[in-house]
């Protein structure tokens, strides 16, 4: 098949009505508008959909047409991790060299390395004489010496509410605050403003239960929790194609929000088809953690990049197995948090080996948690946070951005860590250098991105 | 199906500018990136009143209650539905019955394991949704849950969880808001979940008022995030509810709340620009939750939340109404809801996607089945993405569209179980549904579309779909793709 042309029937999306790779190489064509699809396309569309169907299943990876076309500039795939709930950047990067952190921090601050009153274990690792990890982030250590992990620290949105929905949406929506602009996702921007001619269904996953706000507004955007759970449960005496069909026959011509979906869950459902994520078997001897939804998550997003189903764009939450909201004895709980994360990530960057040169990941939170510690033995909601890059390009080794301190006269009015870096410059840079997207405007609308270095 | 033409109408007006749909042209791509998804709707036509009445009062009619509307007339529906009396029918109550974490104090529980607790208290609010015929209690015991939403897999919570439900959700679910508050701030439940039972005075190193519970009842239980709040007022919220715990000394009963004085900031205080003075106790957070009731962008904050939960993006046109109903009676929930549910708009409104929860129970509802309300079900709901009590921020689950329509797949899985004896401990009874003597094609669709969609299959909708699923006779399968459809994701 591969080269197959047929007349298609529309969607009101301008998409054909599946997906499936037989589309991929197909050129979208500009009909004569209609209100009303004809009874024959609506026929021809379901007739179509068991060929389609045939097909997919015989087809092999080889004749996946990846990333649209093949004279694009190459871009890279686009990882965003988001640790949803207000990660303790001050815990995961520490800053050794500030007294402030520990006069602060008296029951629950991470032991300099160089604290030898304190057990090796419980000690930070140290990436640069200044700045080390939290003893739970030690996988992630040698990524930073190699240079293939950059941190940008003291970073942030404009939100003052310090309430979690609000920074998130601030930061899902790509804006200073959540109160201004655009009420669709940057992701979602970002997708729409680049060239998705034949772009496949699976162009944008969401390994979440909900769709998160970063994909608001991408047509083409899918929520998924697992792939392997991502199938239609036959019920006995129905072949796959019998449901499909009738299921395709439900949903092909609506253009209410249920409709659209159905179609496009129809449209991954066969291309989900042509990969096995029970039997991937990670490169590199990475080993990916057991009882982790994160690390779970990623190594799926792994399958499909070495499926080769045109995957563009993958978002994952980080929750950890507490939730990153430590107001509450944070010291019993934020070692497995940080550990959840550094080992799904440092499993994801070994078995993807030499394929990170076209992988961007980024690993960011809402908002820092506050400097002083609360009567709970936690920390409140703060300011500055943290982001982690990895991938093609990265500037790694390096603290990136610019560090305020954290004496009185250096925090905020409330004792928060001050935000010195936008976040949107950190993503401009990736958007632009690394996923080759030159309408910033319309990703970060009314914003001047500022140079950080984070990657090029 | 063809577009109706009211449908196309109502998509040209919203795209604007004249713009036609459909058709693959940059032009309709444009015009679908640029719409939230949300805004594209279903055609209101082709649904009588009655049926779109019990569909946005309830969840959805069980067979026969759509006549039983008819007869009795919208207004003595919602009369009943507003007052409901406390019997329930008796499949319910000896359900219910057997559910021991529910009949018994938090104290006794603890020699079951919380999954166990979570369990009954997942099965108990699912028979109620399913078997309750006092169906809007049911629908805003589902809203407040959300509202004042807990996680019941965080600490030891699971065993307070039904305390809180019963007495703090249940009990006021149609009574004053201001009560509602005040039990939810009382409850062990809530005081864990937001960490209140750790807000403290400042101690000697310096560690501050814990301002998880202080926030969250600012900004998700009463003001709203724009509700015109500070940080400091945060701050000083926060402290005014330092030693506002759960009790747990040793020999006294524990999952009660307990106010230790020790733990309280005396100092004087100034929350949304009331002074409170030094030297109370536990009045200071009386206080609080005094000055938030009567606060009018409680009453905007909260009247607007139940508008979406009942009308979706149609909300606008009545909270305004709501919010004054609020200020005027104290809060009084029934009376806020009476004239918005007897509204034009309520059943002219612009369709709402029901969520996972909603959509489940209705479908129970429509097939009339013997449920035990057990973890097979629950199991579905989390792959549709909604186990109940399981969401772990404090907003509770999204009320936008776009948030579930990835929840499709598993909707066909579960259609498809439930149909299919695929769901253990839930039986559909499709002969009280369908005509034993008459069994064909025609006649079966008919039956199950009357039942299931509450219309009359004399419809054009009706015709439309039958020659759409003609190519499917057994009822079961007909039965899981009517369920399936993208209409029965609509309420």
């Amino acid at each position: 098949m591969g080269t197959e042309r047929l007349p298609l029937g529309c969607d009101g999306t301008g998409r054909p009505l599946e997906g499936g790779p037989n589309i991929v190489s197909r050129p979208l064509h500009g009909d004569p508008i209609s209100i009303h699809p004809s009874r024959r396309a609506f026929l021809l569309g379901t007739a179509l959909s068991v060929v389609g169907w045939m097909n997919t299943r015989n087809s092999a990876l080889a004749d996946v047409v990846v990333n649209g076309k093949g004279d694009a500039p190459k871009k890279d795939i686009f990882i965003s991790v988001f640790m949803r709930g207000g990660a303790d950047g001050l815990n995961l990067v520490v800053p050794t060299f500030e007294d402030a952190y520990y006069r602060k921090r008296p029951s629950i601050n991470v032991a300099s390395p160089k604290n030898m009153k304190v057990d090796a274990a419980a000690r930070a690792v140290d990436l640069d004489g200044r700045w080390a990890l939290h003893p739970m982030m030690a996988p992630l250590q040698p990524l930073f010496k190699e240079g293939k992990l950059a941190i940008v620290h003291a970073c942030g949105s404009g939100d003052q509410s310090r309430s979690h929905f609000e920074a998130m949406l601030a930061m899902e929506r790509g804006l200073a605050t959540e109160e201004s602009g655009s009420a669709s996702g940057w992701v979602g921007r970002h997708l729409d403003s680049t060239d998705h001619s034949g772009s496949s269904p699976l162009r944008a996953v969401a390994f979440s239960n909900v769709m998160p706000d970063l994909l608001r507004g991408a047509t083409d955007a899918t929520a998924l929790n697992s792939l392997s759970d991502f199938k239609l449960a036959l019920p006995q005496g129905m072949p796959e194609r019998d449901l499909h069909a009738a299921l395709k026959n439900l949903y092909n011509t609506g253009s209410d929000a249920v409709s659209i979906a159905g179609r496009e869950t129809l449209a991954v459902l066969d291309t989900l088809n042509r990969i096995d994520p029970d039997d991937y078997a990670p490169a590199n001897g990475a080993v990916y953690p057991k009882d982790s939804q994160f690390a779970t998550g990623l190594k799926q997003v792994a399958c499909m990049i070495r499926g080769n189903v045109g995957l563009e764009v993958a978002c994952l939450d980080h929750r950890g197995p507490y939730l990153w909201d430590t107001h509450v004895a944070q010291g019993t709980v934020f070692g497995a948090q940080a550990g959840d994360l550094a080992a799904g990530l440092a499993a994801f960057v070994k078995d993807m080996g030499s394929e990170m040169g076209r992988i961007t990941l980024v690993a960011m939170t809402e908002f820092g948690r506050r400097l002083q510690e609360n009567s709970g033995i936690g920390t409140d909601h703060g300011r500055g946070g943290v982001m982690f890059v990895t991938g093609g390009g990265t500037h790694g080794g390096k603290v990136h951005g610019t560090w305020p301190g954290l004496e009185d006269r250096q925090l905020d009015e409330v004792g928060d860590l001050r935000v010195t870096t936008d976040y949107r410059n950190v993503l401009s840079e990736i958007v632009q250098l690394r996923l080759k997207n030159n309408h910033i405007d319309k990703v970060f609308p009314d914003f001047t991105p500022q140079p950080v270095g984070v990657v090029s | 199906m063809k577009l109706r033409r009211r449908e196309a109408l109502q998509l040209g007006a919203v795209a604007g500018a004249g713009v036609a749909l459909t058709g693959c042209s940059a032009i309709a791509r444009r015009f679908v990136h640029t719409q939230p998804i949300d805004s594209v709707r279903l055609p209101a036509g082709d649904v009588s009143k009655e049926t779109r009445l019990i569909n946005r009062v309830s969840y959805g009619p069980i067979p026969g209650e759509v006549a039983r509307i008819r007869k009795i007339g919208a207004e003595n529906y919602l009369t009943e539905q507003l007052h409901p009396k406390d019997n329930e029918p008796d499949i319910l109550s000896t359900r219910l019955a057997s559910l021991e974490a529910l009949q018994i104090n938090a104290s006794e529980l603890g020699d079951q394991p919380e999954e166990e607790i979570t369990r009954q208290l997942q099965m108990a609010t699912l028979l109620y949704a399913v078997y309750s015929p006092h169906q809007l209690r049911e629908r805003m015991v589902e809203f407040w849950t959300n509202h004042f939403n807990i996680y019941s897999r965080k600490g030891e919570i699971a065993y307070d969880q039904p305390t809180d439900l019963l007495q703090v959700l249940r009990t006021n679910a149609l009574g004053k808001f201001p009560d509602l508050l005040r039990t939810s701030a009382h409850s062990p439940a809530m005081l864990q979940y937001l960490d209140n039972q750790v807000n403290r005075k400042k101690d000697t190193k310096g560690a501050g008022a814990n301002e998880n519970y202080a926030r969250e009842l600012l900004e998700l239980h009463t003001l709203g995030v724009h509700g015109g709040y500070t940080q400091k007022d945060v701050q000083e919220v926060a402290r005014c509810l330092t030693g506002w715990t759960v009790e747990d000394r040793f020999m006294h009963a524990r999952g009660t709340f307990r106010f230790d004085a020790d733990s309280h900031d005396t100092g004087a205080k100034t929350v949304l620009g009331i002074k409170i003075a030094a030297g109370h106790g536990v009045e200071d957070g009386d206080k609080v939750l005094d000055i938030v009731s009567r606060h009018p962008m409680t009453a905007k904050f909260v009247s607007y939340k139940i508008c979406r939960f009942f009308l979706g993006d149609g909300a606008d046109a009545w909270s305004d109404k709501m919010a004054e109903i609020y200020l005027k009676t104290g809060g009084d929930i029934t009376q806020m809801l009476r004239p918005m549910l007897l509204s034009a708009e309520l059943v002219s409104g612009p369709p709402v996607m029901k969520r996972p929860y909603d959509y489940s129970v209705s479908a129970l509802r429509a097939l009339n089945v013997d449920t035990n309300g057990d973890l097979a079900l629950h199991h579905h709901l989390e792959r549709m993405g909604m186990p109940l009590y399981q969401w772990p921020m404090p907003d509770g689950y999204p009320d936008r569209t776009s948030a579930w329509t990835g929840s499709l797949l598993a909707r066909w899985n579960f259609a498809f179980a439930l149909t299919t004896s695929g769901i253990h401990g839930t039986d559909i009874r499709l002969s009280d549904v369908l005509e034993p003597k008459k069994s064909g094609y025609n006649t079966n669709f008919d039956n199950l579309y009357a039942s299931i969609f509450g219309e009359d299959p004399a419809s054009d909708a009706a015709a439309e779909m039958r020659e759409r699923l003609k190519s499917h006779r057994e009822p079961e399968r007909l039965a899981a793709l009517l369920i399936s459809s993208p209409e029965f994701q609509w309420r």
